[in-house]
């Protein structure tokens, strides 16, 4: 083996990860069951909390919407009622003064 | 062999705990050298010993483990290589060196960061077989099977690297002493 091979192997030789390495690695096993038995986590939670609050104000927005359409269709169609009763009753009173 | 050493599940953590005890340094070196940071080298050997916890069933022995391990390693180091998409620049300026393992460096220290630096520049195939064979001491019919690698293709890319650090290191007037 020359000068550089050996350099090389000085260069390239093994090193030790940083201290609590392992450590880290039971965290993240013991973290991924936690994960498992808890599910909603608290996290999962607000999420679900959050997005259950956005669909009801979207939900009663158009739920409000929608009543305002219904009532306001409901006026116009009074409205035509009325003035189609006071149209029959001017036709009347035109007939009989015609007559 | 046919059984698995590591069955029952209170001997599968003490077997678990003995093998990352084992083979941390050489899962974390692989992915250090190759990807020059420490923090991604970190993230890639924890993930490969989640990977080893997940596939316990299937590891035979623990010389099978090391096999394991060692192919796992390098494959994740790539994949997280290609993912950053970017060849790993030399960062080592400003990093501190690792512990280094107590039967490592006898050689010239500013001669290492040299080579260090150099073989992060190689692309991805001679770096890994370069690292396999200095890191690992593996030989090259070891590092065609460990890189799926026709046996002539790693000899090639080890002449062809070694010759490019020869001709390297004399332009920096770091030739051989």
């Amino acid at each position: 083996m020359d000068w550089l091979e050996q350099e090389l192997r000085s260069a390239l030789a093994r090193k030790e990860p940083p201290p609590g390495f392992a450590d880290e690695v039971a965290g993240e096993l013991a973290g991924g069951a936690r994960t498992v038995v808890a599910w909603p986590s608290r996290v999962t939670g607000r999420w679900l909390a959050a997005a259950a609050a956005i669909i009801l104000i979207i939900g009663g927005g158009v739920g409000y919407r929608r009543h305002r359409g219904i009532e306001a269709k409901r006026q116009v169609m009074q409205a035509f009622a009325i003035a189609g009763g006071k149209l029959n009753h001017l036709q009347e009173h035109l007939k009989e003064v015609s007559q | 062999m046919t059984a698995s050493v590591l069955e029952p599940p209170a001997q599968t953590a003490v077997e678990f705990a003995g093998l990352m005890k084992q083979h941390q340094a050489m899962v974390f070196s692989v992915a250090y050298h190759y990807l020059h940071s420490r923090d991604l080298a970190q993230e890639v050997a924890q993930e490969v010993f989640l990977s080893l916890h997940r596939n316990l069933a299937s590891i035979q022995s623990p010389a099978h483990a090391g096999f394991w391990l060692r192919k796992v390693a390098v494959q994740r180091s790539i994949d997280e290589g290609r993912r950053r998409l970017r060849r790993p620049q030399v960062a080592l300026d400003d990093v501190a060196e690792p512990a280094v393992a107590a039967a490592a460096s006898s050689g010239d220290p500013m001669l290492g960061e040299t080579l260090r630096k150099l073989i992060a520049t190689l692309a991805e195939a001679p770096r890994m077989v370069m690292i396999l064979r200095y890191q690992e001491d593996l030989d090259p019919v070891e590092i065609s099977e460990v890189l799926e690698m026709p046996l002539a293709t790693v000899k090639s890319h080890l002449q062809r690297s070694l010759a490019l650090l020869r001709e390297k290191l004399a332009r920096r007037g770091l030739g051989e002493r």
